[in-house]
């Protein structure tokens, strides 16, 4: 139990997917203009990062391991998150048209987000078991979420700011994305393996 | 190493295949039914999402069309001609008629018409000078800064010796002028070949019109006086109750009677038809989006 909870902690904090392993960059940057939407699409990605991972381990275990071919894991994972995530927009338009209008564009923008195929192939090269995989699947999301808004609120606050000419616009946030990164390799030392 | 190819190709076409079909069965199984009236109102709404039918766009106006089968005359910039093929498209024969409304404005006086005797240095827009009272010595009139000309979507309003201009021909009625000016000095009237509005808003007597303005109504009640007119004066000032116009000839009356010439008229078109004219409008409108 304890090693769950540890697992938990180290992957929102220290092995943070995005600000420690540079993975999902693209929403990083891209969404994390207003809190709303970068709430949206966290919550998006942790539930699909959490069901990816999940499918993910038992596709590996039960039929590439089997089959010994391991080396395909690639190919299946990327097939398995983008049919996912197809599944999953349907579900949500069906049954919650409200979750599917707040999630909008978000959802099939995940198929394509790095950090969750970077979670997949995490899973596999740590051999983590089946729960060990579900819930680092899960913390992976809640990292990501958490940068991800903590990057939105200092955004929303820098619009007021009186910022010099040369740092306006993408310098400055790039800056800002360096700076969270050096603050959460700080973390590296709560959890001594 | 001929196995393995085989192996990795069954696998992953076997993989392929079991997703495809799931997706394809899920997909028939999830269908969320568009409502095809949505797809068709929208055709016709003028989608410059003005907002004036009081829902966020034209597609949420168009899905609450679909779905309610009854606010059918909602389009204020669509007219009459965008409105009856709503009916027709949501079957609903009865088709209250709407009159297209335009904006005046009441404040017809020019930069050397109103007096400025303050000098104002701060944010250019009427709403931070209309907190000081500030630019023009009315404490009524019209600031011409432009608040208006920003938010109007289509480019109706524009500034001419710090007067506002309304090309009534342009204009489809959405009302967003209302909301920006400060002062309230716009007016959504019916659309007509000769359209008149009284063009002073100040409601003081006349004695401190006269000190702020030399084009204001001054309260005097000469043109509430021409028979059967539809002018009154109220609290000094005097309005135009649009209902009650039956003769053009009458407001001329009283527009050459009024001593300080604050009735203003404007005629929009050369085309006298008010169907040509909303047409018109409306490849404006196509023009825009």
């Amino acid at each position: 139990m304890t090693n769950l909870v540890l697992l938990f902690i180290s992957t929102v904090l220290i092995n943070n997917l995005v600000l420690v392993n540079f993975l999902g960059i693209c929403p990083f940057l891209g969404v994390s203009g207003k809190l709303e939407s970068a709430f949206g699409m966290g919550a998006a990605v942790t539930f699909v990062m959490t069901l990816a991972t999940t499918l993910s381990w038992l596709i590996y275990h039960l039929v590439l391991d089997k089959f010994d071919i391991l080396f395909l894991q690639y190919v299946v994972f990327i097939l398995v998150i983008a049919s996912l995530v197809q599944i999953v927009e349907m579900f949500v338009r069906k049954f919650s048209p409200a979750l599917y209008q707040a999630l909008g564009i978000y959802l099939p923008l995940i198929t394509t987000n790095c950090a969750i195929l970077g979670a997949a192939l995490f899973m596999v090269s740590k051999n983590y078991g089946f729960l060990e995989s579900v819930i680092f699947g899960f913390s992976g999301g809640v990292g990501f979420s958490l940068v991800l808004m903590i990057m939105a609120g200092i955004r929303e606050e820098l619009k007021f700011a009186d910022i010099p000419k040369a740092f306006q616009g993408a310098a400055l946030t790039l800056i800002t994305a360096g700076l969270l990164a050096l603050i959460f390799v700080g973390f590296s030392g709560l959890v001594s393996a | 190493m001929i196995r393995q190819i085989i192996v990795s190709v069954a696998a992953l076409g076997v993989g392929g295949l079991l997703f495809s079909v799931l997706l394809s069965i899920l997909s028939k199984k999830l269908k969320v039914e568009d409502d095809p009236k949505v797809a068709k109102i929208l055709e016709v709404l003028p989608g410059i999402n003005c907002g004036a039918c009081g829902f966020s766009g034209c597609r949420a106006y168009a899905e609450a069309v679909a779905k309610t089968n009854d606010i059918y005359n909602g389009c204020l910039p669509g007219g009459e001609e965008v409105n009856s093929v709503i009916c027709d498209i949501i079957g609903v024969k009865d088709l209250t008629s709407r009159v297209k409304k335009v904006a005046v404005c009441r404040c017809g006086a020019s930069s050397n018409e109103k007096k400025e005797s303050t000098v104002y240095n701060g944010p250019l827009t009427c709403k931070a000078a209309d907190l000081l009272k500030a630019v023009i010595d009315c404490h009524y009139g019209c600031l011409g800064l432009g608040d208006c000309v920003g938010v109007c979507p289509v480019q109706a309003l524009s500034i001419v010796n710090k007067r506002i201009i309304v090309d009534q021909l342009k204009c489809i009625g959405c009302g967003k002028c209302l909301l920006a000016c400060p002062r309230n000095l716009f007016e959504l009237v019916p659309f007509n070949e000769k359209i008149y509005s009284v063009a002073c808003n100040n409601k003081q007597k006349a004695v401190n019109v006269k000190k702020v303005c030399s084009k204001g109504c001054i309260g005097c009640g000469i043109c509430a006086r021409v028979e059967g007119g539809p002018f009154t004066v109220t609290g000094n000032l005097s309005y135009l109750d649009y209902s009650k116009i039956n003769d053009l000839k009458l407001l001329d009356v009283a527009r050459q009677k009024c001593p300080t010439k604050c009735i203003d008229i404007s005629e929009p078109s050369i085309d006298l038809d008010s169907n040509s004219a909303s047409l018109n409008s409306k490849l404006c409108l196509k023009k825009q989006s």
